[in-house]
């Protein structure tokens, strides 16, 4: 019998080693189409304007110094952001001797944005 | 170096039996795969087609969303239906695909009166399982037994801070039903909505929902008002919106009408 001649045995090792690598690449790509689909999602839908446009109008209404204009703005944006923008708005303001602080709160179902602002 | 001087015994070998053994072994091997093998590959494909319509559904799912939420007027998506047929039974169908209907408990005000969400579903023939775009959420059920479940949630939901609820119904449409195999693309168009704004002031609201009977997705929706959304089951299918009622509450309801052009 002649000497088992194991000098091309690599070929084997790299053969198993291809098949097992392909079956995890089979298994990322059959998981990927969902990944980008949520991630993609989060990123297109996380309402940047919105909660700009909302913070600005919430900050301005503050310095309406009529009580009860004030309180009607205020009340139409709560509903406004809700029918255009179908998101929650919620804002509170307190005031020191010197500075005003406003809390404002949105939620669109996606996202929620807290803040405390500061007027100067 | 000394096997080459000896011989190794060859008395038993003969080429005719070797050939019957190596045949007999790649005979056997066919008849296996065609036998284990070809079932399973078959099966892989019915899922494979399923798995595929389930993000096709999420797909379309998405785009609901942006004709609804963002307000685009237009939408279009190109799909490969296998395994099965994707049909449209419009708002109108009957028996009515589900309804919900949403009063207050205590002055007995309807708000809604049963809606009509109508249901874009895929009905798989080899797998027996239907997955339906019903109401803005991706639901799944096995045609020959009870129980669902929910692939995508919908867009309701509740702020505790300001203590309001957003109920998001979504009605589909068509002037006619319509369903297709294969390569097709879905034209959707955003047609009326409307919106309801509701103060309340520590008043019980219920939600009811009643399922259809050829399509009971009533475990799924269930498992979303209980375990989602935190409301309180009261009734067989009633539910208590989850508002905290020592506040000043705020019920929002908004009403989509997709109309689907074609399939």
């Amino acid at each position: 019998m002649a000497r088992l001649n194991d000098d091309a045995q690599w070929i084997v090792l790299m053969g198993f080693i291809v098949s097992f690598s392909l079956f995890f690449l089979a298994i990322l790509i059959n998981q990927s189409t969902v990944v980008g689909q949520t991630t993609a999602e989060a990123v297109s839908e996380f309402p940047k304007n919105d909660i700009r446009g909302v913070r600005e109008v919430i900050i301005a209404s503050e310095s309406i110094t009529d009580t009860t204009e004030k309180e009607r703005v205020q009340r139409e944006i709560k509903i406004l952001s809700l029918s255009r923008q179908n998101a929650a708005v919620d804002f509170s303001a307190k005031s020191s001797t010197t500075h005003t602080y406003i809390d404002i709160h949105y939620n669109n179902g996606v996202a929620a944005y807290n803040e405390t602002y500061t007027t100067s | 170096m000394i096997s080459h001087n000896r011989h190794a015994p060859e008395c038993g070998v003969s080429e005719s039996i070797g050939f019957m053994l190596i045949l007999t072994l790649v005979i056997v091997g066919i008849g296996m795969v065609t036998l284990y093998g070809y079932p399973l590959l078959m099966k892989q494909q019915v899922s494979a087609d399923e798995q595929i319509m389930e993000k096709n559904m999420i797909v379309l799912q998405n785009d609901i969303k942006s004709l609804a939420y963002k307000t685009v007027p237009y939408k279009e998506t190109s799909l490969k239906i296998g395994g099965g047929t994707l049909g449209v039974y419009n708002a109108s169908s009957t028996p009515a695909i589900s309804t919900i209907t949403l009063y207050n408990a205590d002055t007995s005000e309807v708000y809604v009166q049963e809606f009509h969400p109508g249901d874009l579903r895929y009905e798989s023939e080899n797998a027996q399982e239907d997955i339906s775009l019903q109401n803005g959420a991706v639901l799944k059920r096995p045609r020959l037994n009870t129980g669902s479940v929910m692939i995508a949630e919908p867009r309701w939901f509740y702020d505790s801070t300001s203590n309001t609820m957003v109920i998001n119904l979504i009605s589909i449409n068509s002037t006619t039903f319509m369903s297709r195999e294969g390569i097709g693309t879905v034209q959707m168009a955003l047609g009326e909505s409307s919106y309801q704004y509701v103060p309340l002031d520590g008043d019980e609201v219920v939600v009811e929902y009643a399922p259809d009977p050829n399509a009971d997705y009533s475990t799924a929706w269930n498992n979303y008002f209980v375990n989602s959304l935190n409301m309180e089951k009261v009734g067989t299918s009633t539910y208590r919106l989850p508002f905290d009622s020592s506040r000043k509450a705020t019920l929002a309801i908004k009403k989509y009408d997709v109309f689907i052009k074609s399939l």
